[in-house]
């Protein structure tokens, strides 16, 4: 069959897809093929059990060339998935790869439509619109757009700092900003890590070590986002710089500490303690040199004379500054469960801390210098509390600030809970530990062995009902400090009230309040608040804009090893990207019609990537190709019509439209040969 | 077919997923790679999966463009069939001693048409549908393989020349020998992947004796709109199911079967199985019986209670035995823990063990990298180098190093890409730096 639309010698090929049963289990593909062979335009139409596969792909390569096709409409699944995969192999075939269109039939039918008839019949009008638009196809080139050899981190912690140090080994220049005044994030407040009981300090001042003294690194702290404009290959960044205070170590900071008259709750150690407004939060900090908490620092001036006038400044500006690169790695990790005052009795009872702040107490350099005790009083009884702030049930649990209810595991507590517990158990034996649960997850390598070792060391496991989570209350005898009632159900349900002198309670990790960052760079957001991936499991370490990478815990809870292999998988997307030096990017740029530009500006003003210009000569429109992201905005704007698309012009979308409202053509019945006969021919 | 080189940047051991992503992202950065499989399709276990949590969607649909990216990517060469047996250390550079085994087909000339495959008249069980399909003697070992060519299975072979005399290449060799290969690399990278635990480990499961006590392997396959049945049957009778059983930890978290660590996997493919069970046959009940549910990654959870939404029954307990009545239905003897331990007989007529997943490959004694006491490679500095093996210049990725779904092996091998990357870069610099001293030497 040939074309009769006036375009000469139109000859598309239609390749319908089973996708397994994804699509022929609801969509009668064969019926479809058959319709598909009666369009105008077409020369061949076939299904495959599996398009993209590779015989897939040699089928359409075939048809191409033994039937001289010069236009492919491939239906299958969304061409977010497989567009480029059929554009390759027309590539193959010779045919311009941009001649080549998607019907989306299983996003948008098979999964969605459930009646047999009612989804064949929406397949084919989306084919026939696909086939009518196709037919007015030109062949387009690809831009190539020079790419910035260089990488922004955003982000100082164990993921930040291990895609820093793996992607200048490669040699490629890398700026990292982190916003709070010393590096490390997270691993910085940890005492021992999982699974290798490494001291968490030991493993960063390592990586420390690799990145701070890099000459491919430039690391900026207290460096806040502010602005970004540009794209892949050209991000341009602005960053604010906020004043560290303190530009030389004070000769004696003990007495610097001490005359500072302002209090604060010490953030790193989790209001376990306080600090000065100048402070370090340990020693042995990166960068070593104190900085000033201007929220609570009243410029008082007795630092400076503490330090005799000098290395301390009270009146430096922020300064702003611009970063250039050609991809962005975002690693700003994340927050833990922010608990309400009286949840599970946190706040109220000051025998009640979190898991992280145990670390803190267990750590020698913490605030009670190694010492397990709450008030000065040590501790005989503890308990662990899992999935505080996880595996949340509506109904259960009061939602979150923004309703949202946090479903999701995370992930790292059960193992933290066993490593805590078991070093609690190693280093105090007469403690009697208690863990309240309702899974118990030691997922990975070497963490059942944590498990294993506390059921071995005598702590006691009580299984509760999610529906009706453990309650915290005072001890009514008086004699303990806490009562935890709850039921075991690893005794039937038994209700049972346990004493303690210390409840943990094992926080689970949320998203961190990244709102400036997401407007910035569009990123998507899950329904967990994490960054989303373009796909878990085709591009888990891209965000949907191109040129961004995720890297750790910014994506969802992840421990240090996982947060470290995220990273490094990040580094390599980037390196790929920055080192081959340039990009192709599509070809649907905004083309102005100088026969019918009047110069009206409308578009200038409109285009939010600024990529249109007055050329002067003539005062019309110019597209920049380069900058030109092919949004469609100027096209839709102009007032005399003089901006068309590439591959969106008025005539595809028209011939497009026209297809998918025409009414609705009849489905003949289709005998079981001829389709066979049709399937047969592809391969 | 491209001709293999002497001499790759990298050399990646194991075609599935995990080495796929390694060699895609050691490409990708410009060097050269040379990906190792051992059996005669790339793609390792997720080629052969059904739909995969947490999202269901094809496992297919994203195996299969990756094997063909593999495949065809301008700087990955690919060895199928072929068996690596030994890695050593040689000045700088490793040296890989290969061994291809043969197809008893000529590669270069094959033009994969099937028509062997087709004239061939012995059906044999088939391993890719664990024995539940058939193919024949000479088989492309399934639709999605690649390469597309046939490989002659003798042990099955009838040698009659059916397949030789229709084949329009003349391109079958019935006396091919096994060929050596010795190749140099810069750097390796294993991916070698897993195996589940034999059915037979639990021996009071009934695993291999019972028609109706099935692998998850095989249940993928039967779920599969491409594989041997199309829908879920009993083995024994191809009766549709009413009541299906998942035993937990079957084969993972078991010291007296040498598995002590969790699997990682088998709660997720479980639930993923039990729901599209439901989805097909809203009459047949699952019930899953386990020690703890274990959906920590992304969504997961989420995906746990949309099973339960969906009808799947999960019970806390132990099962104890399993044994076969006449009709080959099961009774389950189980301890529910969460009713004071009672003991209790449940009747199933379809029984999956949720194996554990063991090392796929213990080459000791052919790699210089260490394995850990648990079997899969030893990962010294796995919090700050979670893709480097005990051997400088080797690393590791996916199940090779223990346990873990797609996503996470598809992360670990960026990962291992990108150290490798990073210690080529290290290793020629240093080549460099030494021909620059012995020129100032020999001045
Ligand atoms: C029943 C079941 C269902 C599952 N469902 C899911 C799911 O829904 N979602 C999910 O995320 N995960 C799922 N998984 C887990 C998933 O299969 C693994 O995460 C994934 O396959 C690991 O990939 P890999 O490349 O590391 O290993 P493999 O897939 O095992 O690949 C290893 C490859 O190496 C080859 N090889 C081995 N030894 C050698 C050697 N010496 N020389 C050369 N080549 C060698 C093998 O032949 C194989 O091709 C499931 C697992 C099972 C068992």
């Amino acid at each position: 069959m040939s074309g009769g639309n006036g375009n000469g010698s139109v000859r598309v090929g239609v390749f319908i897809c089973h996708c397994g049963g994804n699509i022929a289990d609801v969509v009668d593909v064969e019926a479809a093929a058959q319709a598909a062979a009666r369009m105008p335009g077409v020369a061949f139409s076939s299904t495959h059990m599996f398009c993209c596969s590779d015989p897939g792909q040699a089928m359409i390569v075939q048809a191409i060339r033994d039937h001289g096709l010069n236009r492919v409409v491939v239906a299958a699944c969304s061409p977010s998935l497989h567009e480029a995969t059929f554009r390759r192999a027309a590539a193959h075939a010779g045919l311009n790869p941009f001649l080549c269109l998607h019907a989306n039939i299983r996003e948008q039918v098979s999964w969605v439509v459930r009646d047999r008839a009612q989804a064949t019949r929406k397949a084919v009008r989306l084919i026939r619109a696909a086939v009518a638009r196709s037919a007015h196809l030109a062949p387009l080139e690809r831009r190539r757009l020079p790419i910035r050899p260089s990488v922004l981190v955003i982000g100082g912690g164990v993921a930040g700092l291990t895609a820093a140090r793996d992607l200048a080994s490669r040699g490629i220049e890398v700026t990292l900003i982190e916003s709070s005044p010393f590096l490390g994030g997270r691993l910085a407040q940890l005492y021992r890590i999982y699974p290798t009981g490494q001291f968490a300090r030991d493993v960063l001042n390592r990586l420390i070590r690799e990145v701070a003294g890099h000459p491919k690194v430039k690391i900026y702290t207290n460096a806040q986002l502010w602005s970004s404009e540009g794209f892949i290959g050209d991000f341009r960044t602005t960053v604010r710089l906020i004043p560290r205070g303190v530009t030389e170590e004070p000769a004696d900071l003990q007495a610097v500490l001490d005359a500072c008259p302002e209090e604060a709750v010490d953030q790193f150690n989790l209001g376990l303690a306080k600090r000065k407004a100048i402070y370090r939060p340990y020693d042995g900090c990166y960068p070593p040199l104190p900085a000033i908490d201007w929220r609570t620092c009243t410029r008082c001036g007795a630092c400076v004379e503490a330090a005799g006038g000098r290395g301390i400044q009270l009146d430096q500006e922020p300064e702003q500054i611009e970063i250039r690169s050609g991809a962005i790695v975002l690693a700003v990790g994340l927050d833990t469960y922010p608990l309400r005052h009286g949840e599970y009795g946190y706040g109220k009872f000051p025998e009640v801390i979190t898991l992280a702040q145990l670390n803190r107490l267990l750590d020698p350099t913490g605030p009670t210098g190694g010492r397990v005790e709450i008030r000065g009083r040590p501790v005989r009884r503890v308990g662990f509390l899992h999935c505080v702030g996880s595996l949340q049930r509506k109904g259960v649990h009061p939602p979150m600030r923004d309703g949202r209810i946090n479903e999701y595991c995370s992930r790292v507590c059960c193992t933290t809970t066993m490593h805590t517990a078991a070093e609690l158990k190693s280093r105090f034996p007469e403690l009697q530990v208690y863990d309240f649960h309702e899974h118990i997850r030691t997922y990975g390598r070497k963490h059942e062995n944590y498990y294993d070792r506390v059921c071995e060391q005598g702590v006691v496991f009580i299984r509760f009902d999610p529906a009706r989570p453990p309650r915290v209350e005072s001890d009514p005898k008086g004699e303990w400090p806490l009562v935890v009632r709850t039921v075991d159900r690893l005794t039937s349900g038994e209700e049972l009230e346990v004493p303690l002198d210390l409840l943990v309670l094992a926080t689970g990790l949320v998203a961190r309040d990244m709102k400036r960052l997401i407007d910035l760079y569009r990123c998507s957001v899950g329904p967990d608040r994490f960054l989303l991936e373009v796909h878990p499991k085709l591009r888990p370490v891209e965000l949907a804009s191109s040129g961004l990478f995720l890297a750790g815990s910014v994506q969802g809870p992840m421990d240090i090893a996982e947060a470290t292999a995220a990273a490094a998988a990040a580094a390599s997307k980037a390196a790929a990207l920055v080192c081959a030096g340039s990009i192709e990017l599509d070809p649907y740029v905004a083309r102005v019609d100088e026969t019918r530009c009047s110069g009206c500006r409308i578009c200038l003003q409109a285009c939010p990537f600024g990529a249109i210009a007055r050329r002067e000569e003539t005062r019309q429109a110019v597209v920049n190709e380069a900058l030109c992201m092919g949004c469609g905005t100027c096209a839709a704007l102009c007032p005399c019509n003089a901006i068309q698309q590439c591959g969106f012009d008025d005539r595809q979308i028209g011939a497009e439209l026209e297809a998918l409202l025409a009414p609705e053509p009849e489905l003949a019945a289709v005998s079981s040969q001829e389709a066979f006969d049709g399937k047969a021919q592809g391969r | 077919m491209a001709k293999i080189q002497a001499h790759y940047d990298g050399a990646v051991i194991g075609g599935g997923i995990a080495g796929m992503q390694a060699a895609l992202d050691l490409a990708g950065q410009g060097f050269r790679v040379l990906l190792v499989e051992r059996e005669p399709s790339i793609g390792g276990i997720m080629v052969g999966l059904n739909k995969v949590f947490p999202t269901l969607d094809c496992s297919s649909c994203i195996c299969t463009p990756r094997m063909a990216e593999a495949a065809h990517h301008e700087r990955i060469d690919l060895l199928t069939y072929t068996e690596v047996e030994e890695v050593r250390r040689t000045d700088g550079h490793f040296t890989l001693r290969l061994l291809k085994k043969p197809r008893y087909v000529v590669e270069e000339d094959c033009i994969g048409c099937g028509k062997c495959e087709q004239a061939c008249d012995w059906f044999v069980p088939h391993e890719f549908d664990y024995g539940l399909g058939a193919r024949k003697a000479i088989y492309i070992p399934h639709g999605n393989a690649i390469p597309q060519l046939p490989v002659l299975d003798p042990e099955h072979c009838m040698f009659d020349g059916a397949c030789a005399r229709v084949c329009p290449k003349n391109c079958i060799d019935f006396l091919q020998q096994p060929e050596r290969l010795e190749v140099k690399a810069g750097s390796v990278i294993i991916a070698t992947g897993l195996k589940l635990t034999p059915m037979e480990a639990k021996k009071e499961y009934g695993g291999g004796r019972y028609a109706n006590v099935i692998s998850p392997l095989l249940m993928e396959r039967m779920q599969s709109s491409n594989g041997p049945t199309g829908h879920v049957m009993r083995p024994s009778d191809g009766r549709i199911p009413r009541s299906v059983a998942y035993v937990q930890c079957a084969g993972s978290r078991d010291r007296t079967i040498g598995v002590p660590y969790c699997s990682r996997v088998c709660c997720m493919y479980a639930l993923k199985q039990a729901i599209l069970i439901r989805q097909h046959h809203p009459g047949t009940e699952v019930t899953l019986y386990y020690m703890d549910i274990r959906a920590f990654g992304k969504g997961y959870e989420q995906f746990f209670r949309r099973a339960l939404a969906e009808g799947v029954r999960v019970v806390k307990a132990k099962v104890g035995r399993i044994t076969e009545e006449p009709d080959g239905d099961l009774v389950l003897r189980v301890e529910l823990i969460d009713e004071g331990g009672r003991v209790a007989e449940i009747r199933h007529d379809l029984v999956v063990l949720s194996q554990g997943l063991i090392p796929a490959w213990r080459p000791v004694g052919i790699v210089p990298a260490r394995l850990d006491e648990d079997g899969f490679f030893e990962v010294p500095e796995v919090t700050t180098r979670p893709a480097n093996s005990s051997v400088d210049g080797i690393f590791v990725a996916g199940v090779a190093t223990g346990p873990k779904d797609i996503p996470d092996s598809i992360v670990e091998a960026g990962a291992a890409a990108m150290e490798a990357a990073m210690y080529l870069d290290r290793i020629s610099r240093v080549e460099a730096e030494e021909a620059a001293m012995s020129e100032v030497s020999n001045d």
